[in-house]
């Protein structure tokens, strides 16, 4: 599988990573074969985060035997230092390891987050010391916010990383700032900063819950996704080739396969069949980022 | 609304900035969007629908609020720079060589083929030496598409109503030789959509239009009702379709 710079981790991350989430679904037997399958396709990277039910926990065994090959990234959503000090060592505790490659802060959404993680009592600092320990090795943020925000955090924190961010042809296709997460990734780029794209597989939002109970959804994910191989493999290329460092796999374990088969075969995407995409989708409904509350 | 990306795309190699511009068959003005997005100076919409002229305006408006809200440009700039000319191709209420940019989006598949000559005649009366005109239509969906019964059953529709086809598709070459016989060059050709998603709300819109000319046939027309039928049997089986190609021709008038 294809590997990409991961800004200045140092790290060459398979151009697919493992969202670890997946593993919440499965019980302990299954969370191991889809690591196993994971690794067998070539993945290195993978991310979790104590927020995804039991995943850190599943996940520890099959990480702890294959540590080596893994990169590891792992978050919190705890805002203040000591949250963030006691999220980190109960990650460290549960996943069973002595060391996180890349801790990131989790779902940023909104501007006094901001604020409270940078400040001195804030995440960061917690983070900085873990660094300083030997404990994780470099910083990132995730969000499914605002990328005005997204594009402020990265003014802001000298030191980060990477980020991670939705990219697909439905947000692709909108040309507010609300939807600009182009912009992030352009900066990012500009800065060297390394890139997670999210929600690539996303379709739209789920029916309402009277048309469509959660319990009868098909799917784990928080949206829709695309389900069927060739979609999924032109969601997967199409979010590859706009340049990101990674594309995260999709919550539901049913559909990671195929995206590890679309990231195996991935050689690139015509700029005429990327438009293809956001013009399919350019009056579609965005699941983000007005749906995201995990 | 958005701009497309096939418009930016299209005008991306274009020198939109301060220039005067004419969007030829203005639709739902998604390159009018692009042009004023991208600087035009002042950009003449033409269309000889009605509705077509208020969605420009209604778009533009639209746009217009947005940006005042944003406060990072100056809205009502941008309407000043608008004129919607609700008229004729055939005949466009503009001066001889007043134009810098001329684009035909999508335009030139719902012209009759008996209409190409006047239409290019125009738009070369009204284009000023070095003008960069961009046609960007679609290539004739291959034989295996199921979207030509659609587009079949359209004309017929319109055939029977109008004597006029609804939809004629050009391949890039075609109308790239039209305007040569004008004195245009081709300045390049480029590929904006491979393959075109026709998906299902365009089948639906393209369904409407079989029933607007079925519309105008005879009440009791049994060939009206069938044809309507088909389309309607046609819609639900193709649901979506992804095929053809939509390309992007950029021609250039001798200084």
């Amino acid at each position: 599988m294809e590997t990409r710079d991961l800004g200045p981790t140092g790290h060459e991350s398979t151009v697919a990573t493992f969202g670890a989430i997946a593993l919440n679904w499965l019980e302990q037997e299954g969370a191991n074969q889809m690591v196993e399958l994971v690794l067998d396709r070539g993945v290195n990277h993978f991310d979790v985060a104590p927020t995804y039910g039991d995943a850190e926990l599943k996940l520890g065994p099959k990480l702890r035997q294959h540590r080596e090959e893994i990169y590891l990234g792992c978050k919190t959503q705890e805002r203040d230092y000591d949250g963030a000090r006691r999220k980190l060592e109960r990650s460290l505790d549960r996943l069973g390891v002595d060391h996180i490659d890349l801790y990131q802060v989790h779902g940023l959404e909104y501007e006094e987050e901001l604020e409270e993680i940078t400040g001195n009592d804030g995440a960061l600092a917690a983070f900085r010391d873990a660094k300083e320990e030997g404990l994780i090795g470099d910083i990132g943020l995730t969000s499914h916010g605002n990328p005005q925000l997204i594009l402020d955090a990265m003014d802001r924190i000298d030191d980060l990383a990477t980020v991670m961010f939705p990219l697909n042809p439905v947000v692709a296709a909108k040309d507010d700032d609300d939807h600009d997460y182009e912009a992030v990734l352009g900066r990012a780029d500009e800065e060297g900063i390394g890139t997670l794209g999210i929600k690539a597989f996303a379709k739209g939002s789920w029916p309402s819950t009277e048309e469509l109970p959660e319990t009868d959804r098909p799917y784990a994910n928080w949206y829709e996704p695309v389900d069927t191989p060739d979609e999924i493999r032109e969601r997967f290329d199409f979010a590859a080739s706009q340049g990101l460092s990674t594309v995260v796999t999709p919550g539901d374990p049913k559909l990671v396969a195929m995206v590890l088969d679309a990231a195996t075969r991935y050689d690139g995407m015509a700029e005429s069949e990327q438009r293809s995409l956001v013009e399919e989708a350019r009056h579609d409904d965005s699941p983000v980022p007005e749906q995201l509350h995990h | 609304m958005d701009v497309p990306r096939t418009v930016t795309t299209a005008l991306e190699d274009r020198p939109i900035e301060g220039a005067v511009c004419l969007e030829a068959g203005a639709g739902v003005g998604n390159a009018t969007a692009g042009l004023l997005a991208s600087g035009a100076a002042r950009v003449y919409a033409v269309t000889d629908d009605r509705t077509h002229a208020e969605t420009v305006l209604e778009r533009i408006r639209t746009d217009r609020d947005a940006v005042d809200q944003n406060r990072n440009r100056d809205g009502e700039r941008i309407e000043r720079r608008l004129a919607v000319l609700e008229a004729d191709l055939r005949a466009i209420p503009l001066p001889d060589d007043a134009v810098e940019v001329i684009t035909a989006h999508g335009l030139f598949n719902v012209v009759p083929p008996a209409d190409l000559d006047a239409i290019a005649g125009e738009l070369t009366r009204v284009a000023a030496p070095g003008c960069h005109l961009l046609v960007d239509d679609y290539e004739p969906p291959p034989d295996d598409a199921a979207v030509r019964d659609l587009f079949a059953l359209e004309n017929a529709a319109a055939q029977f109503a109008d004597g006029t086809p609804m939809v004629t598709f050009y391949p890039a070459e075609v109308l790239g030789r039209l305007f040569a016989g004008y004195g245009w060059t081709v300045d390049r050709h480029r590929t904006l959509l491979d393959p075109v998603p026709w998906t299902a709300s365009h089948l639906e819109a393209h369904t409407e239009v079989v029933r607007s000319r079925v519309d105008a046939l005879p009440a009791d027309s049994e060939l009206g009702a069938a044809l309507l039928e088909r389309a309607d049997t046609l819609v639900e089986v193709i649901g979506s379709e992804s095929t053809g190609e939509m390309y992007s021709l950029a021609l250039r008038r001798p200084e």
